[in-house]
């Protein structure tokens, strides 16, 4: 039987899920024997291949991030939320107190540190900004919510493990976090 | 009490009629959760977390306000429950601006627990993201609305403990906030007294003391201690969070507590702050203009050398803070009193004296001539003699305000100054003279005393007679209009339980003092505990002091001095003339534990002390109370223990010192006999 396979995706968030993920340290060794990695954000694939597991670490800010949760889900038999930013929106809803446009305006115009005379905002090049940044959840089926920021490094494996085992795991109250 | 017994989950639980089902759950360590009930403050069931089934009940119940009746079967656990209770979490994250990753107190929530407890790992419902206020105007405080569950903890503690009635609520449904005032911001009431009671109950990162977001939260704490607070006579008890090794945050100790577990803005932020101060760290010898560091034996043997002959001259001296402990003052008295026979005083020694020998008219009839502070909130009639609590004692002022606006009690003011309850008092007489002059007190209980006998029928109308008399001479002496005084002493008379809180400024005369005694006498006010004054006293262990150090006449003002021993905690600052009374004497040795100035300037030798926190010992409180000062952080290299400092001096001087025994300070004002049986002094 070929190994059950892992795509892991970054939407809007920082990269603190991953890293957290990488914090496992050696024990990876052991997680890569069970499973398959095969799209991540230090992979660079294209495509995102069918596989049993789809990690979404992020809120869901823009149309690109909108596509890619809806893509991976297709792909994905369980989708597992990562994070605060996936699970509740996390950070990334400090915007959603405004308009996007002011969004915009304040990063590409505003911003003590941008040099912009014209005033341009990008539009095409870079994917609209949804309305608001939300949950993973309100866009996707998600099966397996991880909160925290980030969530730590056994509770990240220990999910993966439950998962491995056949199981749809729920963080006990001993591993969640919200911080 | 009719005992009840209930069926929790089960298991027999055992409460008393009157009882909610909570407290009858908690009695006996059955776990309900909740979030806006607050042990000690009226439970309102506002955040349904407290939610249980009863059986032979369709609905489900708020533990906290439901009354448990005896037979009552009770499930605080099932999967109905919990479903309800997480979606109520749910919807309190989903509602406000919850977003723990850059909360201050993550970790020290509530709001936090419950969710992590309830498994609550995503949120079923549409967030608002509605925007809210971070009220950031007071200096001290925060109220950031993004973080409120409007569970009113602030709003309740604010006016049934404070009773400063500063916070409530405006605008309706989720729009709803608290708000300071008629909805001004926190930094701009008028009533807020700064006291941080609404920080230290806030379930949720709402209303936080900005200084503890770099002190650190409860969860990063070593330890906790209970002590007591040295900063006022009230003594309230305190818990200190210790952090490596500093007080990071100083709470009160708890709703259910007659004090309510408040605290004022002093021992709020003073406290902790002290941890941070300049120190002084080693014995240091004055050189012309400036000081040199010793070591202990030089500079010990250097005030012996000076003690000695002027000890002998009995020109030498001791001035100490009465925020020692007893046991700190017993030292003291038994080294400079019955060693070397010489004067002691505390620095507060002239107030202190001024009600001690008031007070002694009483005391000698086996009387406690005062009552804790907290019988205040039992009292229906408060008559202010010259006192501003919420300068000299905060939490009896929060005590005079509950009080008066929560159980209806009167007010009476009588002072030189403005009405510090100014709006809350019934009668307020200012008058220049009253806190000095024995006159209007004497007057008034004149008053009363006439105004009892003709009650009894034989010599009524005689008594009447006079009784008219003493209220015109009363009106002329308070310089009030007859119908002002008639209604002071009606409301006195009428009073069930008065009590009479006298401000420190009352005790420049004695004889004031005593005829506020007398006055408590004749309007029987009488509680258990002692007759119903309240002496607003300086420090901590100022009864302490009355009982060990504060000499029977004032001699530091007139007295020439070669030598003067001055003990500072370095917590309050000194008054004018004990400073000009330590630059006066020739030497001074001056042992404090911080840099303060003045006083060190006036040093010849400066010795280090231990501070508040890091010594143990006793206070005696106006709360009646003996209560126990611990030490919070284990005291910094280089000090010496203050009877060890004593013994070396003694040694050099070849004197013997008695180990000193330490006087209980309670024993001086024990009530032996009943206050309803006390004499009047003037009689």
């Amino acid at each position: 039987m070929s190994k059950p396979k892992l795509a892991t995706v970054w939407l809007e968030a920082c990269a603190g899920c991953h890293m957290s993920f990488l914090d496992i340290d050696e024990r990876i060794v052991e997680l890569l024997d069970k499973v398959e990695v095969t799209a991540t954000p230090i992979t660079d694939f294209k495509e995102i291949p069918q596989v049993d597991i789809g990690v979404i670490d992020g809120a869901i800010g823009n149309e690109e991030e909108l596509h890619i949760a809806k893509e991976l889900r297709k792909k994905a038999k369980i989708i597992v939320a990562w994070g605060d930013c996936a699970v509740f929106g996390g950070i990334n809803t400090m915007r959603n107190f405004m308009p996007a446009s002011e969004v915009l305006e304040g990063g590409y115009i505003h911003t003590a540190s941008t040099v912009n005379p014209d005033g341009v905002i990008p539009k095409g090049e870079v994917p609209a900004l949804l309305p608001k940044a939300i949950p993973a959840d309100n866009v996707v089926k998600v099966d397996v919510y991880v909160p925290g920021c980030p969530p730590d490094a056994d509770t990240i494996l220990y999910v993966f493990q439950e998962l491995l085992e056949g199981r749809m795991p729920k963080i006990p109250s001993d591993m969640m976090r919200y911080d | 009490m009719k005992e009840i017994i209930l069926n929790f989950d089960g298991k027999e639980c055992k409460g008393i009629l009157g009882d909610t089902i909570l407290e009858v759950a908690q009695k006996n360590d059955v776990y309900i959760p909740t979030l806006c009930y607050l042990k000690g403050l009226s439970p309102i069931g506002a955040c349904r977390m407290c939610v249980v089934e009863v059986e032979k009940n369709p609905k489900l119940l708020t533990s906290c306000t439901t009354p448990a009746v005896d037979g009552m079967v009770v499930h605080t656990k099932s999967e109905k429950l919990n479903k309800y209770r997480k979606q109520i979490l749910e919807l309190l994250f989903a509602g406000r601006n919850h977003f723990c990753m850059y909360c201050s107190q993550s970790g020290d929530c509530e709001l936090q627990r419950l969710a992590i407890e309830h498994g609550m790992d995503s949120v079923r419902y549409p967030y608002l993201y509605a925007p809210f206020e971070n009220d950031a105007t007071h200096p001290d405080l925060m109220m950031d609305h993004n973080r409120c569950v409007l569970c009113l903890r602030c709003i309740r503690v604010c006016a049934e403990k404070v009773g400063a009635h500063t916070l409530d609520l405006q605008k309706r449904g989720w729009a709803a906030t608290v708000c300071a005032d008629l909805g001004q911001k926190l930094g701009e009431s008028s009533t807020c007294v700064s006291c941080g009671a609404c920080a230290q109950v806030c379930p949720t990162g709402t209303i936080t003391i900005r200084e503890l977001a770099y002190r650190g939260r409860r969860k990063d704490c070593d330890d906790i201690v209970e002590s007591v607070c040295p900063l006022c006579s009230v003594g309230c008890k305190i818990k200190a969070y210790v952090r490596t090794g500093s007080i990071a945050r100083v709470e009160g100790t708890g709703t259910e507590s007659p004090d309510g577990g408040q605290l004022c803005h002093m021992g709020r932020w003073w406290l902790p702050e002290s941890t941070e101060r300049d120190r002084v760290a080693v014995p240091m010898i004055r050189e012309g203009a400036h000081f040199r560091e010793a070591s202990w034996d030089e500079a010990l043997s250097l005030i012996a050398e000076k003690l000695g002959p002027a000890a002998k001259q009995g020109k030498a001296g001791a001035l100490v803070s009465s925020l020692c402990t007893d046991e700190e003052l017993s030292i003291f008295s038994a080294f400079y009193r019955d060693a070397l026979k010489l004067e002691i005083d505390t620095f507060d020694g002239d107030i202190l004296r001024g009600f001690v020998k008031g007070f002694e008219p009483f005391r000698v009839q086996g009387v406690r001539p005062f009552t804790g502070a907290h019988n205040i909130l039992e009292s229906d009639l408060v008559v202010n003699l010259c006192a501003d609590p919420q300068d000299e004692a905060p939490v009896v002022a929060s005590y005079v305000r509950v009080a008066v606006l929560r159980n209806n009690a009167k007010l009476i003011f009588a002072g030189d100054s403005t009405d510090p309850f100014d709006g809350l008092t019934d009668v307020s007489v200012r008058l220049d003279g009253t806190c000095k002059r024995t006159e209007f007190l004497k007057s008034l209980t004149a008053c009363l005393v006439s105004l009892a006998e003709s009650k009894v029928e034989l010599n009524g109308l005689t008594a009447m007679d006079s009784y008219a008399k003493a209220l015109e001479e009363f009106a002329e002496v308070g310089k009030i209009s007859l119908e002002t005084a008639e209604e002071i002493v009606k409301l006195i008379a009428s009073a069930e339980k008065p009590v009479f809180v006298l401000g420190k400024g009352l005790a420049k005369n004695s004889e004031v003092v005593a005829a506020a005694g007398d006055l408590a006498i004749a309007a029987r006010a009488f509680f258990a505990d002692g007759l119903g004054l309240v002496p607003l006293l300086s420090s901590g262990n100022s009864l302490g002091a009355v009982n060990t150090c504060v000499a029977d006449q004032p001699w530091l003002r007139t007295k020439e001095l070669d030598f003067l021993y001055v003990y500072s905690t370095g917590m309050i600052p000194e008054d004018e003339d004990s400073l000009a009374a330590i630059s006066r004497s020739g030497f001074s040795v001056i042992q404090t534990p911080y840099l303060v100035r003045p006083l060190v300037n006036l040093a010849d030798v400066l010795l280090p002390a231990p501070a508040w926190f890091e010594r143990s010992g006793h206070f005696c409180t106006i709360e009646g109370e003996r209560r126990r000062l611990n030490v919070i952080v284990p005291p910094q290299a280089n000090l010496k223990g203050l009877s060890s400092v004593f013994d070396a001096i003694a040694k050099d001087l070849g004197i013997r010192v008695e180990r000193p025994e330490t006087a209980p300070c309670e024993e001086f004002f024990v009530s032996k006999v009943s206050p309803e049986l006390a004499k009047m002094a003037a009689l």
